[in-house]
């Protein structure tokens, strides 16, 4: 199903789109927000709220404004990182690094099985230190590139070329994995 | 500007992961729809986070996927065979009037408890200051009663400690009466006096009460003359007044002074008298 169908089927409230949908982008959605949650229970309860809200709110959708993925992500991103701030939530997790979280993919069975492409551990290996530290805060954490700016003292403009760096990385990759 | 400089800016990586402000997106958008090359950039970025996301992402739990769906449920339209694009706007209204029908219920439910929880809100309020304005009161009402009750026992305690000296010490009684007088002829008044001690009491046990411009003054009368020896209050009957020290007296006598007493007594206003026996 193209993009296009996916976004007109979802605006007539379609059943069967809505589960292509799911079957299609509910694992990488539930990446975005495992990421910054590692409570499964409050995790899928984000991802359950995120996934309502992306198919309640397709009539806020704007093509022109970027791929629809972008735009589910950033809600699963947002719910997660405002879950994530809450006060429920901040003393009874604690945050996932990327070693606890290849270690997790490692460790669970049900992961894709990826015989032709090359594993998350490769992947990230490819980083350097400086975009593994991006990667993890950006990515894992939830922080916004200007919280990492403040907070550890590094120019803006040396975060954003990292978070390109760290991206390219993963684009270049994507063919593979 | 320079197309590539501009892709390796950053930009649209933090676009991607929504971090950029509403001014700077609309610049990549615009940048994107003129240079096909950022919009290339931009899609390929776009799928290496999607395949990442994907493959490092695993299956929410099968329950997640059951109760989405049955919450979706009252959103789907019920003729899905039909061509999507065809009745695209019909279905878009039912779904609005489906929505309404649903919130009423849940609006009328909220505005319900909202009025009933105000009413008791209200309502308890004012328990609260009628409860508040009592207490108050009480509490008023206790301190008069704890007033009332310490001036008693400092009443007491002063009629205690002269009872005491009245019974303790070697006290005459003068008896100064108003009858050979002109002022007051049923006038009576009392004077106790202790020699050793020096002290004097009164106890008045009849006089008239007085304009507030006067007052009613003793005299002891000595060798020297008579000496003021304090005011008396005509209301207090019947308890002892203390008055000044006096060593030595032949007699004693009141008269009505201007207010606050006089250095030496008016004689015309004399009103009682007595002699020591």
């Amino acid at each position: 199903m193209e993009e296009q169908e996916i976004i007109a089927g979802l605006r007539s409230r379609d059943r069967a789109t809505t589960e292509y949908l799911y079957e299609k982008y509910s694992r990488a959605l539930f990446a975005v927000i495992s990421r910054i949650i590692s409570d499964q229970t409050i995790a899928e309860e984000v991802f359950h709220d995120s996934f309502i809200k992306i198919t309640r709110k397709i009539d806020l959708y704007d093509e022109s404004k970027g791929r629809l993925y972008t735009w589910m992500a950033n809600i699963c991103r947002n719910k997660a990182i405002d879950k994530l701030r809450s006060k429920e939530i901040s003393q009874t997790t604690k945050t996932n690094t990327i070693d606890d979280f290849v270690f997790g993919l490692e460790s669970q069975s049900e992961t894709k099985d990826h015989v032709d492409g090359i594993g998350v551990r490769e992947l990230m290996d490819q980083l350097n230190t400086d975009q593994k530290f991006i990667i993890e805060y950006i990515y894992f954490q939830g922080y916004t590139h200007s919280e990492i700016s403040e907070e550890f003292d590094i120019p803006l403009g040396t975060v954003k070329s990292r978070v390109r760096a760290a991206l390219q990385v993963l684009k270049k990759n994507s063919s593979r994995i | 500007m320079d197309i590539q400089q501009y892709i390796e800016s950053g930009k649209l990586e933090l676009f991607l992961l929504g971090e950029l402000t509403e001014r700077e997106r609309e610049e990549v958008i615009a940048m994107a729809q003129a240079h096909p090359e950022i919009q290339a950039e931009l899609d390929a970025l776009e799928e290496g986070m999607f395949a990442f996301d994907d493959m490092t992402g695993k299956e929410p739990s099968s329950q997640v996927k059951d109760k989405l769906f049955a919450a979706l449920e009252k959103d789907f339209q019920e003729d899905t065979s039909g061509s999507i694009a065809s009745n695209k706007t019909e279905p878009v209204k039912e779904a609005k009037v489906v929505k309404a029908s649903t919130w009423r219920p849940f609006a009328i439910a909220a505005s319900l408890v909202a009025i009933l929880a105000s009413s008791a809100a209200i309502y308890y309020a004012q328990k609260f200051y009628e409860t508040d304005e009592k207490f108050t009161a009480l509490v008023l009402d206790q301190q008069v009663m704890a007033d009332n009750l310490n001036k008693a026992n400092l009443e007491f305690e002063e009629t205690e400690s002269r009872l005491d000296r009245i019974v303790a010490g070697d006290f005459m009684r003068v008896e100064m009466k108003g009858e050979a007088l002109p002022m007051q002829k049923d006038a009576k008044v009392d004077v106790f006096w202790d020699q050793n001690a020096q002290e004097v009491f009164v106890a008045v046990n009849n006089l008239n009460s007085l304009s507030d411009e006067f007052d009613y003054q003793l005299w002891a009368i000595g060798e020297d003359g008579p000496i003021g020896i304090g005011l008396v209050n005509p209301g207090e009957k019947f308890t002892l007044q203390q008055m000044n020290a006096v060593a030595a007296a032949g007699a004693f006598a009141i008269t009505i002074e201007p207010k606050g007493g006089s250095e030496s007594p008016t004689l015309e206003k004399l009103v009682v008298l007595g002699e020591v026996a």
